[in-house]
């Protein structure tokens, strides 16, 4: 057959088949378009990240400490060239209010900016009024986002107290180029202001939780003199180990690094909604083949050699699989450029490059490939239509090889290795993927089968005929029982695993708080304030108060090592490890174990010879200390040495104030110091305490925990619409399947409803055959399947996300229950052509 | 000397069938020369269509041999077998067996274009022609009569012009005078294309219009009819 004659015959034969080609491309554009958008998305955020990366950090590089940056950073600066640029910024939360006259003003926690010119050196701050950001801040004025303004009752030209001293709002933020900040504590809207202007308020003595951050600008470098830039300042910056030394040539790697976590786990769920379709895809050539065997078997006779014929469907398979993935990249592309209104809370969302063809392209040849994979299984059949088919319809099918056979199901399990391979971009993550999936279907086709055996042994003694024959319709050889129940089950076990972490991730974050849980933190509460405070708090209404002192310092050496080559040691993956190391250490001291603490090894404060410290079991092992080591800190600039005596397990879900680092009393009390307390408001008086507190104390920083909750909760919401998104996709490709698996019988089923007519059984009688048979098919795999969800997101919950599992869902129930009403329904719905039709015209037909 | 166009030798087939085998064709020793024009008669179930799937090498004999002009076919590969039937073999079906997703001219053109054919298009309209569907052409076989599909049917199989025919029951699905206006079609172009033809009927007024009758009982030549073939 040459080319011209194949591409003819291509199209020619997929002519009247529309119903279930649309059906073909329908499976596979849901799962393509999921693939698509996942992977456009990400990478349109990736690239973002790179090509807008001077942007998103305001300069060449920056550097950025817990502490005043040193007084050698200029120097350094100045050898890197004579046209260097610098410009120092300072970020902290406090709580502002407006100007209530007499009365305490509403109040609540900003996040509070710096800034002198020339910042920002790159990227644009959009203003109301339009200008530059520096013509409006002066000693008394500030600029806000504009998202502060409407729930606190502000307008431009309003005053806001911030520090307890009156600013006037000179203009509002719209967008701010480097607000990169996505940490669930970042809750705060922001709030400009000048050097001068804070000098006025006095929070900078009492705050402590102020990152300072030096931007630098190196005109008419490149990215590689900008990395050697960094170098040098890694170099001979002192204390540099402590401080966080960035260049926009490293674009954001914090972000970008779980940018790419995301990205795995989302691909291999988009994967599992284009393997979902993938499975309707290979029902749907099943039927499609099915159909065809007579034309088949009369172009064996004309003369045409098998493999012309396996050529010519294996084409309208690649035609049909590219027309869905064609189809579904439209969609995607629709879906990505919607994405970013809806990530705004979560992701610079200036930055998204929502064309990426890369990834369509992508996208479009795992389609195409999916398609291919799971066609290949049913095209075996045409080698296996006997020409004499022409004449006999029982024609023996021919042999196919068992070599052949076991081959096409090697490549299909190597394929779907391939195409996991692809989207998680990691051997382990793609065996496991691939391993679940075999043992899925392996559990399935053994349910499946037991079925079968099951109810061909059953007595058919049942007194009613409908039931005899449903039963019996399953049981019989070639019903086709196993593929329907292993592709459902299989559908059924994505989708509620998804339902089910989704909800319990959801669940766990909007569940109430713990009864005797505090409900609003206080920070940088001086110790001469505390008096003051308690006072407050006990007239408004607070139980449980409480209150720690907290000591700021820098971890010096463990067990005689130095921080600095410490943190050499550490690979370059493990960001965790460096923070505890790195951080500004927060110390308190109290003579009693608190509440929520366990200790694990060793004893609480005992030896009267030795300064002691308990430290959190996690961050001692992080740090590399254990009951024995010895650590030494800078308690602002004085060497403090501890003896590690205890490690304690913590409760941190009590939501007390807990400490990695526990310091026995005795030894810090002459630290500069301030204090963190807690309360509980049982009438939710917080944000008036917050008002009350703002007024009085105004370098007090109030937290409320539910606002912050709400807030991660809010966070998650958007993250997870991706994730219900894929889901969705998933559902409605475990729709598609089970239309297709029940389609796939349609001309059998003609066939029977005229032969069950003809021998004169009614047409509500033929309908509950079916509920039957299609109800044991939907039961087993709902059962089945409603068991592996749970087994699955149990084990994805427990082990690999530690969130604790709970029973309380009915969605198992509803998965079992849904399956059988919708295998019915479809069942019956195939079936209901056949049913308003004559049985004779049927019966001619074949 | 030129080989019969058609040979078999001990041809047996059995089929398994609930758990034992049923023997269709007996040890059927048959030789059919090229040019000639065979009936095989018998009631249904005698294994006149088995004999006709094993001739064309659509099925495969379970013992005996199979020769197409003196070439042994059993052992082909299915491939093989494509080939032969693609150059030497053309059916005529009782069901029509058209290819329903093409038209009339697509389901005669198919085979010319298989062939190779570079006068494949005109060739076709020639055959609509001589089955006088020339007006016909673009329909589908759904849009068809009975007696129009297998007029189709017949330009399709004689259009590569096969050295040999083979017709299951041609008239079966037809009414008595379509069948017959099918028949003197048939009769007509084997005759202008000088092909060897075996049919397959039941019915021996349309088994009498070949120049020898075979008989088929119970997948044996029937002995009288045989005797009766040796005698005349």
């Amino acid at each position: 057959m040459n080319g011209s004659l194949y591409l003819r015959y291509l199209t020619r034969e997929l002519r009247g088949s529309a119903g279930r080609l649309v059906f073909f491309v329908l499976c596979l554009a849901v799962g393509v378009a999921a693939v698509i958008a996942v992977a456009g998305l990400s990478d349109g955020m990736e690239r973002g990240l790179r090509s807008k990366a001077r942007e998103l950090l305001a300069a060449d590089l920056a550097v950025e400490s817990r502490r005043p940056l040193p007084a050698e950073l200029d120097g350094i600066l100045a050898d890197l060239g004579p046209a260097t640029e610098r410009v120092d910024l300072k970020e902290f939360v406090s709580v502002v209010a407006a100007d209530g006259g007499s009365q305490p003003g509403k109040s609540r926690l900003a996040e509070l900016k710096v800034v002198a010119p020339p910042y920002p050196f790159y990227g644009e701050l959009e203003l109301e009024p339009a200008g530059v950001l520096h013509d409006l801040l002066d000693a008394r004025s500030v600029v806000v986002a504009q998202g502060m303004l409407e729930p606190m009752g502000l307008a431009i030209g309003d005053a806001l107290r911030v520090g307890g001293e009156s600013f006037v709002i000179a203009g509002a933020v719209l967008s701010e180029p480097d607000k990169v900040n996505i940490s669930f504590t970042s809750v705060a809207p922001r709030v400009f202001l000048s050097q001068a202007g804070v000098d006025r308020t006095g929070l900078e003595a009492t705050g402590s939780r102020i990152k300072y951050r030096a931007l630098v600008r190196l005109p008419g470098t490149d990215a590689d003199g900008v990395r050697a830039a960094a170098r040098q300042v890694r170099l001979q910056l002192p204390d540099v180990e402590y401080m966080k030394v960035e260049t926009y040539a490293e674009a954001q790697p914090g972000l970008r690094r779980g940018l790419e976590r995301a990205e795995r786990f989302l691909s291999l769920v988009a994967l599992l909604s284009l393997l979902v379709g993938g499975l309707g895809v290979g029902q749907t050539v099943r039927a499609w083949l099915q159909s065809r065997m007579d034309s088949i078997a009369i172009l064996k006779c004309l003369g045409l050699r098998p493999r012309e014929i396996l050529a010519l469907y294996l084409g309208q398979t690649v035609l049909l699989g590219l027309a869905g993935s064609v189809i579904g990249a439209v969609v995607a592309v629709g879906l990505q450029s919607l994405a970013p209104a809806f990530l705004t809370r979560v992701f610079p969302t200036y930055v998204i490059e929502v064309w990426q063809p890369f990834a369509i392209l992508r996208g479009v040849l795992l389609g195409v490939g999916v398609a291919l994979l799971f066609s290949l299984p049913p095209l075996l059949t045409v080698r296996r239509v006997p020409p004499a088919f022409v004449f006999r319809r029982d024609a023996a099918p021919l042999p196919v090889s068992p070599a052949l056979r076991y081959g096409v199901g090697g490549v299909l399990l190597a394929g779907l290795f391939v195409t996991a391979l692809l989207q998680s971009g990691s051997w382990l993550l793609a065996a496991q993927f691939t391993g679940g999936l075999l043992a899925s279907g392996v559990v399935l086709a053994l349910g499946a089968w037991l079925t079968a055996r099951l109810v061909a042994g059953a007595p058919r003694s049942f007194s009613k005929v409908w039931l005899r024959h449903g039963l019996a319709a399953l049981a019989r050889p070639g019903a086709g029982t196993l593929g329907a129940i292993v592709a459902l089950g299989l559908g059924v076990v994505v989708v509620l695993t998804m339902y089910l972490i989704e909800t319990r991730l959801g669940g766990q974050l909007n569940a109430d708080l713990p009864d005797d849980a505090p409900t609003a933190f206080m920070v940088d509460i001086q110790p001469s304030q505390w008096d003051g405070v308690e006072g407050l708090l006990n007239d408004n209404g607070a139980l449980d108060i409480t209150s720690v002192p907290m000591v700021n310092s820098r971890l010096v050496s463990v067990d005689g090592v130095g921080v600095e080559s410490l943190v050499e040691q550490i690979p370059k993956d493990e960001p965790r490890n460096r923070w505890v190391l790195t951080r500004e250490q927060r110390l308190t001291y109290q003579a009693d174990l608190p509440e929520s603490n366990e200790i694990l090894r060793g004893k609480w404060f005992s030896d009267e010879s030795l300064p002691e410290v308990s430290v959190e079991r996690e961050f001692a092992e992080d740090m590399g200390a254990d009951v024995g080591s010895v650590l030494v800190f800078d308690v602002q600039g004085v060497p403090i040495t501890l003896h590690v005596t205890s490690i304690r397990e913590v409760d941190w879900e009590s939501f007390a104030v807990n400490f990695f680092l526990l310091v026995e009393p005795g030894v810090l009390e002459e630290a500069p110091q301030f204090l963190v307390a807690t309360a509980r408001f049982p009438d939710g008086n917080e944000q008036k305490m917050q008002d009350v507190l703002a007024a009085d104390f105004p370098n007090v920083t109030v937290i409320q925990v539910r606002q912050v909750l709400d807030r991660i909760v809010e966070v998650l919401g958007q993250a997870g619409l991706g994730v219900q998104l894929l889901g969705a996709f998933t559902v409605i490709a475990g729709i598609l399947i089970l239309g297709g698996v029940v389609s796939a019988g349609t001309i059998r089923r003609g066939r029977e409803v005229a032969l069950l007519k003809a021998i004169g059984m009614t047409r509500s009688g033929v309908v509950s055959v079916y509920t039957v048979e299609y109800g044991l098919i939907g039961l087993v795999a709902g059962a089945i399947g409603a068991l592996g969800g749970t087994l699955l997101s149990w084990a994805i919950l427990v082990y690999w996300m530690n969130v604790p599992w709970t029973w309380a869902t009915p969605a198992p129930w509803v998965a079992v229950i849904g399956t059988v009403v919708l295998a019915v329904a479809a069942g019956i719905g195939a079936s209901l052509r056949a049913l308003g039709r004559r049985p004779v015209e049927v019966l001619r037909e074949n | 000397m030129k080989p019969p166009a058609i040979e078999l030798r001990r041809l047996t087939r059995r089929l398994p069938s609930g758990g034992r085998d049923l023997t269709i064709l007996d040890g059927i020793d048959l030789t059919i020369d090229a040019g000639e024009f065979v009936a095989v008669l018998g009631p249904s179930g005698s294994g006149k269509s088995t004999l006709l799937a094993l001739m064309a090498g659509l099925d495969r004999p379970t013992e005996g041999e199979v020769l197409l002009d003196g070439e042994p076919i059993q052992a082909l590969s299915e491939d093989a077998l494509a080939l032969i039937r693609r150059r030497k073999i053309g059916f005529v079906f009782q069901s029509f067996q058209l290819l329903g997703n093409l038209t009339a001219r697509e389901n005669i053109l198919l085979p010319l274009e298989l062939n190779g054919r570079k006068d494949a298009g005109a060739r076709a309209d020639r055959l609509l022609e001589m089955v006088e569907l020339s007006d016909r052409g673009h329909h589908y076989p759904s849009q068809l009569s009975g007696g129009e599909q297998q007029r189709v049917a017949l330009a399709r199989a004689f259009g590569p012009e096969p050295s040999i025919l083979l017709a299951d029951e041609p008239t079966g699905n037809l009414d008595s005078n379509t069948g017959k206006l099918v028949l003197e079609r048939l009769a007509e172009l084997r005759r202008e294309h000088g092909t060897t033809m075996v049919l397959v009927t039941h019915d021996e007024q349309v088994g009498a219009l070949a120049g020898r009758q075979i008989r088929l009982r119970d997948g044996r030549l029937d002995r009288d009819a045989a005797r009766e073939e040796v005698l005349t």
